[in-house]
């Protein structure tokens, strides 16, 4: 019968690797507990336990990017084109992470893919901010709205979809500035950018060299934009990536991409596969029942 | 669940500091307590796991020095071992007569820039006069982020919107700076990572015509566990000579870019706490363990 300091014991290398790949202590110790309550008790052959905790630990990991779920960006806009408006993506994030190249890289798979599309230059505050935008737009041969340095972000968002909509445009891509989530004044501008804007999708850009503090953004950008799914950046790196799992337990919101590179075309579907190999090694062998059919 | 820890930790000092002896119990209680802290600031595991054993064998080991009890002598430990890892308070070192070289480096989006123009701003404001020079030849937008934020405090920026040869530019911006009488050339650098070989090599022959006198190493202040390796690869590349932390006005404790400090042996100098030109602060090796620890 597995008891605490079974479980405690042979957790402890794996928490080690959950920690150097970067998921938040926060989110290590609620996985930790949940799993301490669903194996308690369990009658497991000695020589097995080692195995077995390690097999639930995973499939409880993965079971929660299950719960996730998964989203089609395309069919989204698909559903949206029937109503013939232009479907809206909001881009939000802390400094630096990456979401003017986030938003250049999904312009360009969105272009690659025959989509129609208008970026709106809503970092209004960052020095170099709408020339980035600019020549990225350029490159790419799409339409930036844009207005001055310090005009209101809102307004340059309602003007890209003004433009959209009398362009029968497919998709609009709003970039806005960083912010600090514990900015309590800037929380409440991009609350505000929303509400006024009513994106069809919004979608946080986290950076996946970050640590512990990834918990904070999510919690933080979730309750004031409610976004729907994530991007994490700068994924090429040599990170581990366990933002991916820190974000999708605080929300329960699918990573959707990770960013591989510079490129445009350097955006990759996020697969949970390959994050639990990198994280835990090697997963054949590994046997993941889900936690129902364990209770059987 | 911070506040939670941060009772804990102090809770496990109030207790030695009122213990009558000292039993190896609670100096294990106390370890375990920093180790949680430590790691919640993403301090790296592998420094955590050092420090906090030799926490344990210095308390029950080390007889306290004349004068302290040795209560007082294990949360001196802590202090010490803590200490170690940041080292001490430094900062830049002019030579006067001749024009001192800073190059920035560091991994995308970690501040660069945006410390480039802080300190040109800074260090005016000390009386040297300040050139800079703006080599990121990938980032779209990078030389108007820089001339814009250095025009706040009249520094000249070159730059050659139209050269990506970033090795050329900083050839040529030194050259133009040469005549000038300039105490202090600042060199911004486009981000890169230690898995991009091409970048890595073109770091390399940057420093070649640079010659810089001071690599500063720019770590944003949110990274985890990956600090280490990267901040090794840069050295491996071009010596570091000092760090810079950024984002520090954010939530997280900036525990992770402590291994920089470990993997170049190089000292933090000073430390970002905003967007704006004067959020620039000199590095308290007291106040950040202080954060660390949450206390
Ligand atoms: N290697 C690599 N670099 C990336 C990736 N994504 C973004 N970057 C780089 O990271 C830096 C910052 O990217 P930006 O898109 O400007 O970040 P941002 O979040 O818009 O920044 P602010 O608007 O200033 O908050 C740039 O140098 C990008 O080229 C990635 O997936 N891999
Ligand atoms: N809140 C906060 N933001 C900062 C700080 N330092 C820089 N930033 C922001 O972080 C973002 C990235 O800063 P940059 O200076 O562009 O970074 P960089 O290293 O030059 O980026 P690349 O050139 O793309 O590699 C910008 O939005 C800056 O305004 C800081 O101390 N606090
Ligand atoms: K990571
Ligand atoms: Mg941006
Ligand atoms: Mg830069």
């Amino acid at each position: 019968e597995l008891n605490d300091k079974d479980i405690e014991e042979i957790l402890y290398e794996l928490e080690i690797s959950l920690m150097e790949s970067d998921v938040a202590s926060e989110v290590i110790d609620t996985i930790k507990s949940d799993l301490k309550t669903q194996l308690l008790g369990s009658k497991v052959d000695k020589k097995e336990i080692e195995k077995f905790v390690k097999d639930r630990l995973i499939s409880n990991i993965s079971s929660l990017f299950d719960a996730a779920g998964t989203v089609d960006l395309f069919e989204l806009i698909n559903e949206k084109k029937k109503t013939v408006q232009p479907f809206l993506i909001l881009f939000v994030g802390i400094n630096g992470t990456g979401k003017t190249t986030s938003l250049a890289k999904v312009a360009y798979m969105l272009q690659q893919a025959k989509y129609s599309v208008v970026v709106a230059a809503a970092d209004t505050f960052r020095a170099g901010a709408i020339e980035q935008l600019r020549e990225h737009t350029n490159r790419l041969n799409l339409k930036l709205v844009a207005q001055n340095y310090n005009s209101d972000p809102a307004a340059v968002a309602r003007d890209a979809v003004l433009y959209a909509k009398s362009h029968k445009m497919d998709c609009v891509l709003i970039d806005t500035a960083g912010r600090m989530q514990t900015s309590k004044n800037l929380m409440e501008q991009i609350a505000k950018i929303t509400k006024v804007v009513n994106p069809d999708f919004k979608i946080f850009v986290g950076d996946s060299l970050a640590g512990n503090d990834t918990v904070n953004q999510a919690r933080e950008f979730f309750e004031h934009v409610k976004f729907n799914g994530s991007i994490l950046t700068k994924s090429d790196a040599d990170a581990r990536g366990g933002a991916a799992l820190s974000i999708v337990k605080i929300t329960s919101t699918p990573v959707l991409y990770l960013g591989v590179g510079q490129e445009y075309s350097d955006l990759k579907p996020f697969d949970k596969e390959l994050f639990l190999e990198t994280v835990f090694g090697s997963l054949s062998g590994v046997d993941r029942k889900t936690p129902k059919q364990e209770l059987v | 669940m911070l506040d939670g820890l941060k009772n804990n930790l102090r809770d496990a000092i109030k207790k030695i500091v009122k213990s009558s002896g000292i039993d190896e119990e609670l100096i294990k209680e106390l370890s375990k307590n920093v180790q949680r802290a430590l790691l919640q600031s993403d301090v790296n595991v592998r420094l955590v796991l050092e420090i906090t054993k030799q926490i344990e064998i210095r308390s029950l080991n080390e007889t306290p020095p004349p004068g302290l009890s040795r209560k007082d002598h294990i949360v001196k430990i802590l202090y010490d071992e803590l200490a170690k890892l940041l080292g001490k308070e430094s900062d830049f070192d002019f030579k006067s007569g001749k024009q001192n070289k800073l190059i920035m480096l560091g991994i995308q989006g970690s501040g660069k820039t945006t410390v480039t123009a802080k300190l040109a701003k800074f260090l005016t404001k000390q009386g040297y006069s300040v050139g800079v020079i703006g080599a990121d030849t990938y980032r779209p937008g990078a030389l108007v982020q820089l001339r814009t934020m250095c025009e706040k405090s009249n520094v000249e920026v070159y730059g050659e919107p139209n050269n990506k040869n970033s090795p050329d530019i900083v050839k040529n911006g030194l050259k133009y700076f040469e005549s000038l009488p300039l105490d202090v050339i600042l060199i911004d650098t486009a981000g890169r990572h230690k898995e991009e070989k091409d970048l890595l090599s073109e770091m390399e022959q940057i420093n070649k015509v640079a010659e810089p006198d001071l690599a500063i190493l720019v770590i944003d202040g949110t990274i985890g566990q990956q600090c280490f390796n990267q901040a090794e690869a840069f050295h491996k590349t071009i010596p570091v000579g000092g760090i810079i932390i950024t984002k520090l006005d954010s939530s997280a404790k900036g525990g992770g870019a402590i291994a920089a400090s470990a993997a170049t042996g190089a000292q933090i100098m000073y430390i970002g706490t905003g967007e704006r030109i004067d959020d620039l602060e000199k590095f308290s090796p007291t106040r950040f363990v202080g954060r660390l620890l949450g206390m």
